[in-house]
């Protein structure tokens, strides 16, 4: 054998057994993947522009096949790419429908948060978050506003250092989320027939620690969860909605109505 | 063992591949912003380096020495690399996804990682024995990931600096690796022969 041949067969058999190893491996480490992921992977550009609010196509084909509504539309794609991919997922395309948009989960006014220390020093909710964040709650609200800057359509407004969403001029880019640095926005799926309900407290701690921090915060007490066919759920003392489930208006009034904080709002 | 030792130590600081060789800045700027995600490439090269110095080691002078195939040792090693890119990726998309997603491009991109090669490469020239290779490999992917973890730390902490507009970003990202490389050259009178 001359030399090319050994080389060529060395190579060769090296490269098969680690084919094999990877082929082996693969089987074994299998993660089972919705199958529409990768359909709509395939119907997407694939230039990663993160338009959609997501960081990249792939993450985006995972999010909205495991939540329809969450679908927002691909902008580089266009119309033929998004009706395609509707298809796939067996939804209509509708604009209205479809679109997200983003809530403030604090709703404290000014007089609800209890502040025992004075801040004094820089007037950004970055900076104030390294010192504790200029109200005792560490999960509200702080109330500089530093996601006003990033709002590039002006749909959040600051007054009493509490935020308000204009949700007519939201259109769901999510810079916000990324902003705040206690993760207070929520991309919600927009909802025409009835408001948008929404409870406004991330505070996952018991009541009475929630008590000593703020009047309007989620105790924890599961009356919106009780109520019947509810799309609420208890996670850590904090109650959150379920957007999939949220589908009838009866059981969302009936929750805000009964939660005895009233920290659940309507958009 | 004293040799081994050194070659740990000096692989770890004085020559660490990042600061002194400059290899593998890709990821060294690219996954530097937050400490989690830093963390988790860190131990992925390490895995990989190691890894691919033992194996590059076996092959290198049990296959290629035999059969005097010393020009395929490139493209040996690439394979040998890519490979244990491909596995890590498996095993970090089972395992734990929120990682494989913070790492995104830069996981398949460790196969391009010059350090990796660049440590394959220097064992060879070396001429390591086996144990020396492997100690390398790990004290290098070591050295990666101190590096990577002190460059997140400062990283984060310049978050809420007030920097000068035209140093944001980029410019002073580059400054602050340039100073490292300064402060890891004070490791150079560590060890004294």
């Amino acid at each position: 054998m001359n030399e090319i041949q050994i080389a060529i067969l060395t190579l060769g058999s090296i490269g098969l057994v680690f084919s094999v190893l990877l082929a082996f491996l693969s089987k074994k480490l299998k993660v089972q993947e919705d199958p529409r992921v990768e359909k709509i992977v395939n119907i997407l550009p694939g230039t990663n522009c993160g338009a959609c609010g997501f960081s990249g196509c792939k993450v985006f084909a995972a999010a909205v096949a495991k939540e329809c509504n969450l679908f927002s539309g691909c902008l580089p794609g266009g119309a033929e790419v998004n009706n395609s991919i509707a298809q796939t997922l067996g939804i209509a395309v509708n604009t209205e429908t479809s679109r997200r948009v983003v809530v403030c989960r604090c709703g404290a006014e000014l007089d609800a948060k209890i502040i025992s220390l004075l801040y004094q020093g820089p007037q950004t909710c970055l900076a104030a978050d390294i010192t504790g964040g200029a109200i005792d709650c560490v999960y509200g609200c702080i109330g500089f506003g530093d996601c006003l800057e990033v709002c590039p359509v002006g749909a959040l407004s600051l007054r009493e250092r509490k935020i308000y969403v204009d949700i007519d001029k939201c259109i769901g880019c999510g810079h916000c989320v990324k902003k705040c640095p206690r993760d207070l926005f929520e991309l919600v799926p927009r909802n025409s027939s009835f408001g948008i309900y929404y409870v406004a407290c991330r505070n996952n701690d018991n009541a009475v620690l929630v008590k000593r921090v703020c009047a309007r915060g989620c105790i924890g007490c599961g009356i919106c969860v009780r109520v019947p066919n509810s799309p609420y759920y208890l996670k850590d003392k904090l109650s959150s909605l379920d957007y999939s489930k949220a589908t009838q208006k009866a059981p969302l009034e009936e929750a805000r109505v009964k939660c005895p904080t009233k920290c659940i709002f309507i958009a | 063992m004293k040799d081994l030792v050194l070659i740990f130590i000096s692989t770890l600081l004085i020559n660490n591949l990042v600061l002194s060789y400059f290899l593998g800045i890709c990821p060294f700027l690219g996954v530097s912003g937050k400490i989690e995600s830093a963390f988790g490439m860190g131990m992925a090269v390490t895995f990989v380096m190691t890894l691919a110095t033992s194996i590059g080691w076996l092959i290198y002078n049990l296959i290629l020495v035999r059969f005097d195939l010393l020009f395929l040792e490139y493209v040996v090693f690439i394979l040998v690399i890519a490979a244990l890119v491909q596995i890590v990726e498996m095993f970090i998309r089972k395992y734990s996804s929120a990682l494989y997603q913070s790492l995104g491009i830069y996981l398949p991109l460790i196969t391009t990682n010059c350090a990796i090669l660049g440590v394959a490469l220097f064992m060879v020239t070396r001429n390591y024995k086996f144990l020396e290779a492997v100690v390398f490999g790990f004290s290098g992917g070591l050295g990666f990931s101190l590096v990577l973890l002190i460059m997140a730390g400062i990283r984060q902490d310049l978050e809420f600096a007030d920097i000068p507009r035209v140093f944001k970003g980029a410019p002073l990202t580059l400054i602050t690796a340039g100073l490292l490389a300064l402060i890891f050259m004070g490791f150079s009178g560590l060890v004294s022969s």
